[in-house]
């Protein structure tokens, strides 16, 4: 047992394990004009991360999403790369 | 940074952003900011905040047009007039998109105009910053390979030595022997 638990620890962390970013900062409203806390949510085609690896809670997948919209509406983020 | 509260309850605080293209003569834009302060003052709008964000590039063509100017603004107005005034701005010519948000409760007014310029200054001194590391990692690395190559070539230098000694003794050895051999009279040659 002891060896699985250093070879898990030695791999990348388990993705389940993540903490929500947003609720460690107790965001309560996500700005579609604020592109810098965007932008790491977006992979390089403009698709908006799972949440499975981003580790956001659905409440604030759901404000990001809606702020990812408004903002590829409006021209500042791209729809597809 | 100040958080919006509408004065009255029958009014409602409103975010619009407006998004019209980069190469417009001024005559026009003059016009064009004209004609959107119009649109507010016939729905008796009260102006909170305004927020020109300045020329941007933007991510993709909209109307063949690659660059934009954005402009947010801030308004308390009567929540039955907005339809009026969406229609209007939609009407208006030069204006590319335009998107009206209502704001949620506690939501504090922030210029991104200004962000926007600290975040770039940002970038670029983490760039610099990140190109500094790596120039120094590089540099620690090197040296640690000539330091590594000095030794390994010094090791190689005193094993030749270490064997070329004892070899030049047993050749020593070895002519005496046969020197040894060959004036030894009892063997008879």
């Amino acid at each position: 047992m002891d060896h699985r638990k250093q070879q898990q620890q030695q791999q990348r962390s388990d993705p389940r394990l993540k903490k929500c970013p947003f609720c460690l900062k107790e965001t309560k409203y996500i700005d579609y004009k604020d592109y810098p806390t965007i932008k790491p949510f977006m992979d390089y085609f403009g698709n908006i991360m799972k949440r499975y690896y981003s580790g956001l809670c659905l409440k604030h997948q759901k404000m990001l999403k809606n702020a990812i919209e408004r903002a590829r509406f409006m021209g500042m983020v791209a729809y597809r790369k | 940074m100040t958080s919006l509260v509408p004065t009255s309850e029958d009014t409602v605080i409103y975010e619009f952003c407006v998004l019209y293209p980069a190469n417009l003569s001024q005559k026009e834009e003059q016009t064009l900011l004209k004609g959107i302060e119009e649109i507010f003052a016939e729905a008796e709008g009260k102006q909170i905040a305004k927020d020109a964000w300045g020329r941007r590039g933007l991510a993709y063509p909209i109307k063949k047009q690659t660059e934009g100017n954005f402009l947010v603004l801030y308004y308390e107005m009567d929540p039955t007039k907005m339809r009026e005034v969406d229609r209007q701005l939609r009407i208006l010519p030069n204006v590319l998109r335009h998107l009206m948000v209502k704001p949620p409760k506690g939501y504090e007014l922030v210029k991104y105009s200004e962000t926007f310029e600290q975040w770039q200054k940002d970038k670029v001194t983490d760039r610099e910053t990140k190109r500094k590391d790596e120039e120094s990692k590089l540099q620690r690395k090197v040296v640690e390979k000539a330091k590594r190559d000095a030794k390994r070539t010094e090791v190689k230098k005193a094993e030749v030595k270490k064997k070329e000694i004892p070899s030049t003794l047993e050749e020593a050895d070895l002519s005496k022997k046969l020197d040894e051999l060959i004036s030894d009279d009892t063997l008879g040659l």
